[in-house]
C-alpha cells in the first residue's frame, strides 16, 4: 500500500473540495450554456450579439488568466466598490472574494461558453416537427420546453456535456494557484514536506482517474436513458 | 334560441413568404359536424392555409374565430402576431392537428404520447386520461402498441396512434394535414377507414387529402385551391362530378 504519511485525511479533504467544486461549476456552466443556447438561438439581435461576445471572449482567453483575473482583478474591483461606499455613504464593510466562489464562478463561466455550444448543436437537431407537435396540442413554450424540446435535446448533448465535464473536471486543479486547498494544492504541499512527489501525484491522478471512471458509467446510464425510443426495433 | 357558436371559422387570410403570396384572401366555416376537404396540386397553399388555421403559420391578414372567440393580433417589428399568446394556446387545445410526418413524440411511448395533452394541457387527472387513452387505442385497432415507441410502429400505426392522440383531446375540430400521403399504399386504408368512422360519428373536421375516394365520399364541402385561391367549392357531388373549371377538371383527370 501507499504511505501517505499521514496525509490522507487531509487528500480525501481535498478531494472533496476538487468534487464540490466541480459539481456545483457544472451546474452553473449547464444553467449559462442553456441560456447563451436560448440567447444565440433567438431572434433579438442583443440576445444574439451579447452571447457571442461571451463565447468569444471565454474561449479566447486562458482558463489560468481568466481565473486570476476574476479572482485578483475582481477583489480589487469590490474594494474600490466599498471603499467608495466609505467615503459617500460612510458605509465600512470589507468583503473578501471567497476563493470556493471565485473558483466556482470562473470554472462555471468558462464551461458555461462550451456548453451554449454543446446545447445549440443538440437544440438544433430536435426534429421541428416534434415540437410543432406540441404547440399544436395547445403546448405552452415552457412546456414544450420541460416536456419534448429538453428530454430530446439530452440526448444530442449528452456526449458534448460529458466530455465538457471531463475537461471541467482537471481544470478545477487550476484553483491551487488562487489558494484553494483542493487536492492537488495538498498533494504538493505534502510532497514538498516529505519529498515523495510520486507517492502524492499517483494518488492524486488515481482519484482523478475514480471520479472520472465513474462519471463515464453515470454518463453512459443517462446516455441509454435520453435514447429511449430512438431506432430500436422490438 | 341562442345559437351555438361556430367551430371554426377564417376569413381572408393571406399569407406571404417574402414577395411570394401564397393565400390570396381564403375563408371557410366549419359547422359541427361538417368534413371539409381541401384539394389541389402541390404548391396551392392548401397545407398553409390549413397551418394557418392553428396559427402554426402566421397569415399575413385575416380573421380567425373559434367556437365564437376571435383571435387577436397586433403588429410588430417581426410582422404580425397575435396579440396574446395564452389566448393561441387555449385555441389550439380546441383545435387538434395530424401531421403528414405523424410527429407522435419520439422519446414516448404511444400510451405515453396519447395521456400527454391531456394531462399537462387540460390537466386531466392521470388515471381517467389512460382509461380515455385506451378506449381510444382500442377504438383504432392499436390496444396491443400501447407501450411501443414510435420507432417500433409501422406508419400506419403511427397515423392511426396520431389520430388517437387528437381524439384524446376531445376537440372541436381535428385539423388533418395529408394524412396518409407518407404512408405505403397498402396501409392507407386503415388510417382512411378510422377517418371515415370520425366523420360518420359527426366530428368536425378539416382535411388536407390527396385521396378523392375520401373527398368524394365523406366531405360535406370540398374546396379547390390553385394558386392560393378558391377555384371551386361546394358539395362533392357538384364539385368532384361536375367540375366547371377547366383546371379542376384537368387536375380530376386520371392519370395516365
Amino acid at each position: 500500500m501507499i504511505d501517505l504519511h499521514g496525509y490522507g485525511p487531509r487528500l480525501l479533504e481535498g478531494a472533496g473540495v476538487t468534487l464540490s467544486l466541480a459539481l456545483l461549476s457544472l451546474l452553473v456552466a449547464i444553467l449559462l450554456g442553456l441560456l447563451t443556447a436560448t440567447a444565440k438561438m433567438s431572434r433579438s439581435w442583443v440576445a444574439h450579439r451579447t452571447a457571442t461576445l461571451y463565447t468569444t471572449i471565454i474561449r479566447g482567453v486562458p482558463d489560468l488568466v481568466l481565473m486570476m483575473l476574476l479572482f485578483f482583478g475582481g477583489q480589487i474591483g469590490v474594494n474600490i466598490f466599498t471603499d467608495w461606499l466609505y467615503y459617500q455613504f460612510d458605509i465600512d464593510i470589507f468583503i473578501n472574494i471567497n476563493e470556493f466562489v471565485a473558483g466556482v464562478v470562473t470554472i462555471g463561466l468558462i464551461f458555461g461558453a462550451y456548453m451554449g455550444e454543446t446545447f445549440r448543436g443538440a437544440f438544433m437537431a430536435v426534429e421541428h416537427g416534434q415540437i410543432e407537435a406540441g404547440k399544436a396540442y395547445g403546448m405552452s413554450n415552457a412546456l414544450v420546453f420541460r416536456r419534448i424540446r429538453f428530454p430530446q435535446m439530452m440526448r444530442h448533448a449528452l456526449p458534448g456535456l460529458s466530455n465538457n465535464w471531463m475537461v471541467l473536471l482537471k481544470t478545477t486543479a487550476l484553483v491551487s494557484v488562487i489558494g484553494l486547498s483542493d487536492m492537488v494544492r495538498i498533494a504538493a504541499e505534502a510532497s514538498k514536506a516529505t519529498r515523495e512527489p510520486f507517492t502524492f501525484m499517483i494518488t492524486v491522478a488515481l482519484i482523478y482517474l475514480l471520479i472520472a471512471s465513474a462519471s463515464e458509467w453515470f454518463f453512459a446510464r443517462l446516455q441509454k436513458r435520453y435514447d429511449i425510443g430512438y431506432g430500436e426495433a422490438d | 334560441m341562442a345559437a351555438t357558436p361556430i367551430p371554426l371559422e377564417v376569413r381572408n387570410i393571406t399569407k406571404r413568404f417574402g414577395d411570394t403570396e401564397v393565400l390570396k384572401g381564403l375563408s371557410l366555416q366549419a359547422h359541427k359536424g361538417d368534413v371539409i376537404t381541401l384539394i389541389g396540386a402541390s404548391g396551392s397553399g392548401k397545407s398553409t392555409f390549413l397551418r394557418c388555421m392553428n396559427l402554426l403559420e402566421q397569415p399575413n391578414e385575416g380573421d380567425l374565430i373559434v367556437h365564437g372567440e376571435e383571435i387577436r393580433f397586433k403588429t410588430t417589428k417581426h410582422g404580425r402576431e397575435p396579440a396574446d399568446w395564452r389566448q393561441v394556446v387555449n385555441m389550439r387545445a380546441k383545435l387538434s392537428m395530424v401531421f403528414q410526418s405523424f410527429n407522435l413524440w419520439a422519446h414516448m411511448t404511444l400510451l405515453e404520447n396519447i395521456i400527454e395533452a391531456p394531462i399537462h394541457v387540460l390537466k386531466k387527472p392521470k388515471a381517467e386520461a389512460v382509461e380515455h387513452a385506451h378506449a381510444l387505442l382500442e377504438r383504432v385497432g392499436l390496444s396491443h402498441r400501447a407501450n411501443a415507441y414510435p420507432a417500433q410502429m409501422s406508419g400506419g400505426q403511427q397515423q392511426r396512434g396520431a389520430i388517437a392522440r387528437a381524439l384524446a383531446m376531445d376537440p372541436e375540430v381535428m385539423l388533418f394535414d395529408e394524412p396518409t400521403s407518407a404512408l405505403d399504399p397498402e396501409l392507407v386504408g386503415d388510417v382512411l377507414k378510422v377517418m371515415r368512422d370520425l366523420a360518420d360519428e359527426g366530428r368536425t373536421m378539416v382535411v388536407v387529402t390527396h385521396e378523392m375516394s375520401f373527398a368524394r365520399d365523406v366531405s360535406s364541402q370540398v374546396i379547390y385551391l390553385h394558386e392560393g385561391r378558391v377555384e371551386e367549392a361546394g358539395r362533392p357531388t357538384e364539385v368532384l362530378e361536375n367540375p366547371q373549371s377547366p383546371r379542376l377538371k384537368q387536375f380530376l383527370a386520371p392519370n395516365y
